[in-house]
């Protein structure tokens, strides 16, 4: 008996085993740990380049070190403080830079929804306009950065000759050497760059809304500002708030921009916070360059949440 | 094959996540300079082979450079020389991180003043003060290279900072070449007016070329040499007399520029002077390559606009001794490197450099075949005052110094220019 049922025993346990290790397979907490090593690289990589690099820029920051020797001191806030009360290039940068972002914003939003507005519908003569204003999206920001250079060129340039071959030669200026004006057009650049992108964005969101709320709009005697109001802004406000948000990004990063067609280093009128922070790294001030990088990461963080606290263009929820 | 659960995964992560915090953490600067505290030591020696990166900013000496690397090269057999090219803003800005881990640049050129100062400090270059390329130089142009007792680097080039000069429209201006004092150098700029030329062409849109107008500006109203080392120091100010009256002086300027200087490139500029429309092209005589290439064929002289308002000017001109040559203390091929700056050094090369380029050497014994620098030779002889604005070591201060000139030009008042730029050199002494 006893050998029989040491016997059943026997043959029940692997089953129980069985039993358990499947329960093990099933729990929704334990996975193959084989399954862990595929966000390892990513993981990896971000910690590298990413992770690594912020938190170096912490300590940095918190140090005079000059990029190249061996020692350095290290002077806690001084950086931080230094940058806000003891720097007129820095204060200059980060005013230019906000003027920037809020010019830009504002126009390349317009303007690309204006686009979009127009080029909704998908005929034949609306897909090339698009492609033609996206084109410029496709360019790289250095050949942008001199094509607009020698457009402003007030000798040789394209906008002096035109103005010159209307007649409108009072209206002919330096541009960028116009230290009131230099920054609008740059500006005017970063928009002509960027809003075809946009403009997409806004199009996508455009051709989402169903073509019914229009029917019934205008069944309802709506009128056409009356129809943007209540049904086409409301289903482009997600739109608008990605649009809002990649701009500020965008703009307070138009490093590139900026360096090709001012100049390196630019001069003050188109100084910005992340040239001023290139100067910056270039004058050897490693520690001051990374208390700025921090300052400006924290400034796009800001502006960014301002941006969507102020404007509210996300609906709850999504 | 054992499990792990998410809290384990996590854990696992977590501690990776530490320990990259731990190594971010890891202080900045933790490796000694090379050279340290015995001071540069020379390149090493060796056999002459491998490859050797040399790292500058001249771009448009790329093709001189690779002939004389094929030349090079034939001499010595498996050795290989590229060319590591940056533009000169980003050379100026970057060089020294490129170069520093000898990744490139086991042969380098720095300019002069704060890059050579920094790269000094850093450790990066070699002692060649016993090398055989040091006694090929001219002994009065090698202390832009020196530091303290070492020859760190060798100053290959002998360039003008002052203004290039269309001869042909001077004589049909009747315009004379060397005014003696400021009011003949702004009536030899009323005369080249009135024949119908834009008397000087000025890149004011851009700060690096457009600030070489300083040098000439600057090297005789100053009361002392060190002029620029001493506003850096605090120990002279833009709000002196003296450097207000020289920003009075660019404001004389203003009606001899062209329409808007102060937006002007600097290839806009080069047209302007190489198509005939502009008399003078204020940059200097390291552009004269340039205006050629862009079709220029008329006779190039140099002019030095003498601000002296008494005719008794210190100095005739300004010049620089820069593209200064060093091999990299970290280079693992120094041998080969230092073969290729000897090479560079012998008159027989570095005049083929000078007149391919049409750019002065420092090198002795060397026969300018090139037109436009034998014209020019006479200005290697003269009293000429070592470019003043590469004495700043900080190029916020410099920018800001210069930029006071240009705000003079776009119609800012001297002295309120000048505040500004005080303000800034205040804040970084």
């Amino acid at each position: 008996m006893s050998t029989h049922t040491g016997t059943a025993a026997k043959r029940k346990a692997p089953d129980s085993t069985t039993e358990a290790e499947s329960k093990k397979r099933r729990s929704p907490t334990r996975v193959n740990p084989a399954l862990y090593l595929f966000p390892l690289p990513a993981v990896a990589i971000i910690a590298v380049f990413l992770v690594m690099p912020t938190l170096q820029a912490f300590q940095y920051a918190i140090t005079d070190w000059n990029g190249f020797s061996a020692a350095f001191n290290y002077v806690g806030v001084d950086n931080f403080v230094r940058a806000f009360t003891k720097d007129s290039l820095f204060t200059n940068a980060l005013t230019n830079n906000l003027k920037f972002v809020l010019l830009v914003v504002i126009a390349q939003t317009l303007f690309s929804l204006l686009l979009a507005l127009l080029l909704t519908r998908n005929s034949r003569g609306n897909v090339v306009l698009r492609a033609l204003f996206f084109f410029p999206t496709i360019l790289s920001s250095v050949s942008v950065a001199f094509i607009w250079k020698f457009i402003y060129d007030p000798n040789f340039g394209l906008a002096n000759s035109a103005l010159g071959a209307i007649g409108l030669d009072g209206l002919q200026g330096s541009y960028l050497g116009n230290n009131s004006q230099a920054l609008y057009w740059v500006a005017v650049t970063q928009v002509w760059f960027h809003a075809g992108q946009m403009m997409v964005v806004y199009i996508a969101g455009l051709q989402a809304i169903p073509r019914e709320l229009y029917e019934a709009a205008e069944m309802d005697g709506a009128n056409k500002w009356q129809q943007f109001k209540s049904i086409t802004w409301p289903f482009v406000a997600p739109a608008t708030s990605i649009v809002v948000a990649y701009t500020t990004v965008q703009s307070f990063k138009a490093f590139d921009l900026i360096l090709g067609i001012a100049g390196n280093p630019p001069k003050g009128s188109l100084d910005i916070l992340s040239t001023r922070i290139y100067s910056t790294f270039a004058n050897s001030e490693f520690g001051y360059a990374a208390a700025q990088s921090i300052i400006f990461m924290g400034m796009i963080a800001l502006v960014t949440w301002l941006q969507r606290r102020l404007l509210r263009l996300t609906p709850k929820g999504e | 094959m054992s499990q792990i659960s998410r809290r384990q995964a996590m854990a696992v992560l977590g501690a990776l996540g530490l320990g990259a915090t731990a190594a971010a953490c890891a202080g900045p600067g933790g490796s000694t300079a090379p050279g340290g505290a015995t001071g540069p030591s020379a390149p090493a020696t060796g056999a002459v082979t491998g490859r050797v990166s040399f790292a500058h900013w001249r771009g448009e000496d790329k093709a001189v450079f690779d002939e004389l690397i094929k030349r090079f090269a034939a001499m010595n057999d498996g050795v290989e020389v590229a060319q590591d090219i940056s533009t000169s803003n980003d050379y100026n800005a970057q060089g020294l991180q490129k170069v520093r881990g000898a990744a490139i640049g086991d042969a380098f050129a720095t300019f002069r003043g704060a890059q050579f100062n920094n790269f000094s400090e850093a450790g990066i270059y070699t002692e060649l003060k016993n090398s055989k390329a040091v006694g090929n130089y001219q002994k009065g142009l090698l202390t832009a290279g020196q530091s303290g007792d070492s020859q760190l680097g060798l100053p290959y080039q002998v360039v003008f900072p002052m203004p290039m000069a269309n001869t042909d429209l001077f004589d049909k201006a009747g315009a004379e070449l060397a005014p003696k004092d400021w009011d003949a150098f702004l009536g030899m700029c009323e005369k080249l007016a009135a024949s119908g030329v834009i008397p000087i062409s000025w890149p004011g849109g851009d700060v690096g070329n457009g600030g070489q107008l300083f040098n000439c500006m600057i090297a005789n109203n100053a009361p002392v040499d060190d002029m620029c080392a001493q506003i850096e120091q605090g120990k002279l100010k833009c709000t002196d007399d003296w450097f207000i009256r020289m920003l009075n002086q660019y404001k004389d300027l203003v009606p001899y520029l062209q329409p808007n200087a102060t937006g002007t490139a600097v290839e806009p500029a080069q047209n302007l002077f190489s198509q005939g429309k502009a008399a003078m092209l204020a940059t200097g005589s390291y552009h004269i390559a340039a205006v050629r290439n862009l079709g220029a064929t008329f006779p190039i002289e140099l002019v030095f606009p003498n601000t002296s308002t008494d005719g008794n000017a210190k100095y005739e001109g300004a010049y620089n001794a820069t593209f200064i040559l060093g091999v990299n203390s970290a280079s693992k091929n120094q041998a080969a490197a230092a073969a290729w700056i000897d090479f560079l050094s012998e008159p027989a090369n570095a005049g083929y450099y000078a007149n391919q380029t049409a750019q002065h050497v420092s090198v002795k014994d060397v026969e300018y075949t090139n037109a436009d620098l034998k014209r020019l030779s006479p200005w290697l002889d003269k009293k000429t005052a070592l470019a003043a604005r590469f004495q700043f070591q900080n190029l916020d201060v410099r920018n800001a110094v210069e930029a006071s000139a240009t705000a003079v030009i776009s119609g800012t008042s001297p002295e309120q220019a000048a505040e500004a730029a005080q303000k800034i050199v205040d804040e970084r002494l």
